[in-house]
């Protein structure tokens, strides 16, 4: 990687990477010598039971956590090593959706979203109202700006956590289970747009989940630019691999079709 | 957890572990002081927080402290001025009023009653923030909540407590001149005289130093608490309460300590 070159680096290149990661809470440990390796643009789907340590990893990949042991890089920067100051700029590269939504209790839905960009300090108030708009319609909010979160629905303030994440276009993504506690309709309209913003954006991200359909929803298809829609497509496991966590221990690590071929005990019963 | 293999525990164990435990938390706490007190230079400065902060702190604590230092003042009084008539001395009365009011009664009383409201808003409020993750998605979008949260309240509560305690000062002595006129039949302009004429230079200045170091005290004391509260909450419920009781406690234990110095300092 000293070759890579910083923020240029070529796609393909890895750009998420844990290296034999330990972390533990006091007892047991949570993790245990977990690596993994996410491409540039590849999405990679974290499966695992409840309390596997899912949450727990995305955390570590954006340094709110410290492993005990082992390394975490992103892009070409140590996360595992680097000062909590100098991983604010880090982070800014980087979006993260949060499991119960963590939406800011204190702001409305537009402040929420709009936080990174007034932050940042860039935009004229017109043009982020305009980006806030566009990141709430993405996720199918437009008319809910100025509610504040608690007179949302949970799986509203989900969607606001997805736009929130997005206003800045980051390019990491870290999906903590986008899915969970939504109706069957909305679930697929954000797994549409993860598809949308893996193949057109090139976003590169990580996905939590215990559902394995949305891990096979992303490795079967892909986003058709002429409908606008995510259709069946081969490619889609392309820019799709798996990682199942078992009690912090990966288990398994690699493409869908592999994994259905899987023969140990523990992955044939979780895809069962 | 492992090696229980050795019979029993060593005996000091537990109170190690606890001791161990303070100094771990003593040394949080003066970090996150560090840290807050030198984010009022750096950039970005949130001054619209800030200025949030001071106008939830000074205007919502305005009534308490005005009603306590007003019957402060008229409770003082009402007390003082049998003795004082015994001994033949009720013209000082104003003066005893306002020294003991400016040197001590309105800077700790003032101190206890913003502690009381505003070091557990700040320790409930932040700790909510904590246990719902607020905290770490304010990390994930790349905001210091030091800097965005600790840091404003730092410097509103300092600025709030000093010009409340001032407001409390003079409340106290117009209560101490009601009861004066209204109690005892005093002449009011005596009162007032005497009064203004103890404060010198001396006693202004450990009068008003004072509130800058209780405030220092209730916002880092609430905001320490609240940004290390876990476990839910009742997590936030137990911050909240240590909160309040560790900001009483040091207020009242560094007044001691800072007369002590100050009169040192100043002279009598
Ligand atoms: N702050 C914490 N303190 C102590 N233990 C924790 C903490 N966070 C997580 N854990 C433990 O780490 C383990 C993994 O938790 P994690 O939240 O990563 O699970 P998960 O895979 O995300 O599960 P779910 O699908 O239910 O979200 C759990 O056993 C949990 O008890
Ligand atoms: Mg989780």
């Amino acid at each position: 990687m000293p070759s890579a070159g910083g923020a240029a680096t070529p796609p393909g290149d890895i750009v998420v990477r844990l290296e034999h990661v330990v972390l533990s809470f006091g007892g047991g440990p949570v993790l245990d010598d977990v690596s993994l390796q996410v491409r540039r643009g590849e999405t990679k789907v974290l499966l695992g039971e409840s309390g596997a340590g899912k949450s727990v990893l995305m955390k570590l990949v954006l340094g709110l956590l410290r492993p005990d042991r082992g390394r975490v890089w992103v892009f070409d920067q140590e996360v595992s090593a680097m000062k909590e100051q100098a991983l604010y700029d880090l982070r800014r590269k980087i979006g993260m959706t949060f499991q119960e939504s963590a939406l800011f209790d204190s702001l409305s839905v537009r402040d929420n979203v709009a936080y990174r960009l007034e932050e940042d300090g860039v935009l004229t108030p017109e043009a982020m109202d305009e980006r806030v708009r566009t990141c709430l319609s993405f996720v199918n909010l437009d008319a809910v700006m100025d509610k504040m979160p608690a007179e949302l629905s949970g799986g509203m303030r989900h969607r606001v956590s997805i736009a929130r994440a997005l206003a800045t276009s980051p390019e990491i993504m870290l999906y903590d289970s986008p899915t969970g506690g939504l109706d069957p309709e909305t679930a697929t309209t954000i797994m549409d747009l993860i598809i949308k913003l893996r193949d057109c954006n090139h976003v590169t991200a990580l996905l939590a989940t215990h559902r394995l359909q949305d891990g096979y929803l992303l490795a079967t298809h892909a986003w058709d630019d002429a409908t606008q829609t995510a259709r069946w497509a081969a490619e889609g496991a392309r820019h799709t691999s798996f990682l199942l966590l078992r009690q912090g221990r990966a288990i398994f690590d690699g493409s869908a079709a592999e994994l259905r071929r899987d023969a140990d005990p523990y992955v044939r019963e979780f895809l069962s | 957890m492992a090696d229980r293999t050795l019979g029993a525990p060593p005996p000091d164990s537990a109170l190690s572990q606890a001791l161990k435990q303070w100094l771990f938390s003593f040394q949080e706490f003066w970090l996150l002081t560090a840290q807050a007190f030198r984010n009022i230079a750096a950039t970005p400065f949130y001054a619209a927080d800030t200025f949030l902060q001071m106008d939830s702190i000074g205007v919502g604590s305005l009534p308490i402290v005005v009603l306590t230092g007003f019957f402060t003042g008229a409770v003082m009084a009402l007390q003082l001025s049998a003795t004082l008539t015994e001994y033949g001395q009720i013209d000082r009365l104003g003066q005893l009023v306002s020294l003991s009011l400016v040197l001590e009664l309105g800077p700790v009383l003032s101190a206890l009653m913003i502690g009381a409201r505003n070091a557990s808003g700040m320790a409930s409020e932040l700790g909510s923030m904590v246990v719902t993750e607020q905290i770490d998605a304010m990390r994930a979008l790349g905001t210091d909540p030091v800097k965005k949260l600790v840091t404003p309240r730092l410097i509103a509560t300092i600025v709030m407590t000093f010009f409340l305690t001032l407001i409390a000062d003079m409340c106290g002595i117009v209560g101490g001149w009601v009861y004066a006129v209204m109690g005892i039949h005093m002449n009011g302009a005596l009162y007032w005289f005497s009064a203004f004429r103890i404060l010198d230079a001396s006693s202004m200045i450990q009068g008003l130093i004072k509130p800058l170091i209780f405030g220092g005290i209730i916002a880092t004391v609430g905001c320490y608490y609240g940004m290390k509260a876990r476990g839910g909450t009742q997590g936030v419920g137990r911050a909240t309460t240590q909160a309040v009781v560790l900001a009483s406690l040091l207020i009242i234990i560094s007044d001691f300590l800072l007369s002590r110095l100050l009169v040192g300092i100043l002279g009598t």
